[in-house]
């Protein structure tokens, strides 16, 4: 009975958040782009013009009903993708975002491997 | 004068590191087991020259002789004492001469705390110890003299760079420095264990204290560097993922992967080549951070200090080191055949190190993504907190849960029973976690699974308080405070509160349930500073408090420049954080109000795992 009541909790829980999930937080934003006149800080963390100003034209593409990939798709075609912090997921940094998750599959199988191999059979 | 008597030094220290060299040779020949009385003096005598040598440097610095190129280049006589001395490491050319006597140092300790290890072995370490204080000291006289002199001596020095006039950043490199270059001594010692073949529990017991006194300093280091961030650099945050942040945390998932497997080694004699493979990585690690920091290859925050010449004398050191590395690993590589079961503690310290790796390498990749797509295909990227945090945070949810079992399982023997204790941990997280949400009415998917995980790990490590009879204090508390850890990152992270908005003298602005006034400007005349303080009244409407945050903007003399400095109100429940700039060409003042909830539990939390490493030095201590 107990676990029924978590699991409708959680339940009801997940599918909230999914719900609440479309609206396009400004911070969010800032913080994924990234102050190319300072040295390695994002314009939510700069006090520099470049900063303020780029923060402006964000609000006015959040105001003109832009999503989040639109806005960050603007700003990189127009700065190149260096401005934006998180890279986008293409050929080009296919490396980057799979080769961790690469890593520990393959070393999750070592450890099965060596496991098997070295275990005391009882 | 002093430029001379530096210079003879360390001319001085490379002849007693040949020496050193020569005669432990000549000793490693003899039949006994006994190192010669010689060695011991000439390293002792080494670490005392080697001292002398940066205490010359401090007097140059504390009389501002700038007939030194380094204290032209980074003091100036108005200077505070205090930051005169500590300006002696806080540039590149004395940073590295610290470096050396941290070789230095450890490598007379090594030798003398060992003694009832093999001679070859010592020895062995001894030579490659030294031929590491070589290699850097070449590297300072060629290229990197802290007492190179200038001519015509210049009258007045250039100042250093006022956010580095900090209390904390002047014991900040010291910290990650022991941290770091301290692990030169398990990178010594794991080629000497290779080829004198002394591999087995004993080895890991004359490395573990360094392990764990680099470790602990390291986890120091960061910290003291992430407070600094926090108050000086004046964006809130503590960490940013910028590269040369990642330099410092490399070497410590290596070590800390280390401090694990070693676990193994010493109890089960397991695990060698790993252990080694661990010892080695970390220092290599070391030594690429700091080529990346002083290259000046990446675009960070905090670089300081950096030219291209030395990054190409790091990088051939390094692909030595490297070289040298794989070659007696290949060369002397026996594949073990101990037994290694399922549940047993051997294979939980296994997932840890699979973990670690997990980290390092996603972390490692990120930082040189981007020198790669730029010299292959020269599309400029940027990889921050957001790549990071999304790859990351899944990952680290289940480390939690895993790290919370692994200490309750045995060596050995694949015996795992408690079910239904983890069930109930589970539950009691799940609920505590609703608890949150529920009060600080804001959440995420995510947070939500990381706030249960790290409550699992904190109720867990609890209970084994209260159940084992053989308490492992030292891993208790560092878990304990690796989970609170994270607890408190995901909470402040989530339930941060954060404004920006522009003002300007006598406005008052209402955002939400907070009423801003900016009252007043004053203008203060410092010693080597004048500043703009804000003076900013907050109303919390809610509950009506008010409080007054005083920003300010400093326009330092020597050198001049203009910095930011934060109002923070702490207290153990929340940070009030409030920065102010000015806008150009206008008299707004562009505010940034943060409110950022258990900011103080994030440092304790670190500062209690770092004593965590503490106490288990003491208790290897007490036992060998």
């Amino acid at each position: 009975m107990k676990i029924k009541i978590y699991a409708l909790i959680f339940f009801l829980h997940f599918s909230s958040i999914l719900s609440a999930n479309q609206i396009v937080d400004q911070n969010t934003i800032h913080k994924n782009l990234r102050c190319l006149v300072c040295q390695g800080q994002s314009i939510a963390d700069s006090n520099s013009d470049f900063a303020q100003t780029l923060k402006m034209v964000v609000k006015d593409l959040i105001n003109q009903g832009k999503t989040e990939e639109e806005i960050y798709d603007f700003l990189s075609d127009k700065y190149g993708d260096w401005i934006l912090y998180k890279p986008k997921f293409n050929l080009e940094n296919f490396l980057l975002w799979f080769f961790p998750y690469i890593v520990l599959v393959v070393g999750g199988f070592i450890i099965v491997f060596l496991i098997k191999k070295r275990s005391k059979k009882v | 004068m002093l430029s001379n008597t530096g210079n003879l030094i360390l001319l001085l220290n490379i002849l007693l590191s040949f020496l050193i060299i020569y005669y432990s040779l000549k000793c490693i020949r003899l039949p006994n087991n006994i190192i010669s009385r010689n060695i011991y003096q000439l390293s002792l005598l080494q670490c005392t020259t080697i001292l002398i040598c940066f205490f010359t440097l401090v007097a140059a610095f504390l009389v501002s002789d700038f007939s030194l190129i380094t204290v032209y280049q980074n003091s100036h006589s108005l200077k505070p004492i205090f930051y005169k001395i500590s300006g002696t490491w806080g540039n590149h050319e004395g940073s590295l001469l610290l470096w050396v006597i941290i070789l230095t140092i450890f490598s007379f300790l090594f030798l003398i705390l060992n003694k009832n290890h093999p001679k070859n072995y010592r020895l062995h370490t001894l030579i490659i110890q030294n031929l590491l204080i070589l290699g850097f000291l070449f590297f300072i006289l060629l290229n990197s003299n802290p007492f190179s002199f200038v001519n015509p001596i210049p009258k007045e020095g250039l100042g250093l760079n006022p956010i580095l006039q900090d209390p904390a950043l002047a014991i900040h490199p010291p910290l990650l420095y022991i941290g770091f270059v301290g692990s030169s001594i398990y990178f010594s010692a794991a080629m000497a264990s290779m080829i004198t073949n002394y591999s087995n529990k004993l080895f890991a017991q004359s490395i573990k204290s360094w392990v764990l006194i680099s470790w602990t300093f390291q986890t120091l280091g960061i910290l003291v560097g992430s407070i600094w961030a926090y108050y000086e650099l004046g964006w809130g945050g503590f960490w940013f993922w910028d590269p040369v942040e990642n330099a410092s945390l490399l070497p410590w998932f290596a070590m800390t992967a280390l401090i694990h497997s070693l676990l193994v080694l010493e109890k089960r004699n397991s695990l060698y080549f790993w252990t080694i493979i661990l010892c080695l990585l970390t220092f290599i690690l070391s030594v690429m951070g700091t080529f990346l920091v002083r290259s000046g290859i990446l675009n960070s925050v905090h670089t300081f200090a950096n030219d291209p010449s030395r990054g190409i004398y790091i990088l051939i050191f390094l692909s030595l080191m490297i070289l040298t590395s794989i070659f007696f690993l290949f060369k002397k590589y026996k594949p073990a055949n101990d037994i290694i079961n399922s549940n047993s503690k051997e294979t939980f310290v296994l997932i840890n190190n699979w973990f670690m790796m997990f980290y390092l390498i996603t972390v490692l990749l990120g930082t040189l993504y981007p020198i790669f797509t730029d010299a292959l295909t020269s599309s400029k990227i940027s990889v921050g907190p957001p790549f990071y945090n999304s790859v990351i945070i899944p990952i680290v949810i289940i480390f939690l849960f895993l790290m919370a079992i692994g200490p309750q399982t045995r060596w050995i023997k694949n015996k795992f029973t408690n079910f239904k204790n983890i069930f109930y941990i589970i539950a009691g997280s799940i609920i505590i976690n609703f608890t949150i949400v529920y009060l600080f009415k804001s959440y995420s998917f995510i947070s939500n699974l990381i706030i249960i995980s790290s409550l699992f790990l904190i109720i867990s490590s609890v209970s084994d308080i209260l159940k084992t009879q053989n308490i492992n204090f030292s891993r208790i508390v560092s878990h304990l405070s690796f989970g609170f850890l994270i607890l408190f990152i995901g909470l402040n992270h989530n339930f941060s509160e954060e404004k920006d908005f522009n003002l300007k003298l006598g406005e008052s602005k209402k955002i939400d349930n907070y009423k801003f006034i900016l009252q007043d400007l004053e203008l203060t005349q410092k010693s080597n500073y004048k500043s703009v303080v804000g003076v900013l009244n907050v109303n919390n409407l809610s509950t009506n408090e008010d409080r007054t945050l005083k920003p300010e903007i400093r326009i330092y003399d020597n050198p001049q420049t203009l910095t930011y400095e934060a109002s923070i109100q702490t207290n153990f429940l929340r940070d009030y954080y409030l920065t102010m700039s000015n806008i150009d060409r206008s008299d707004y003042y562009n505010i940034k109000f943060q409110k950022k909830p258990l900011m103080i539990w994030i440092w304790i939390s670190v500062i209690a795992l770092s004593f965590g490493g503490f106490l288990s030095l003491f208790r290897n201590a007490k036992n060998n």
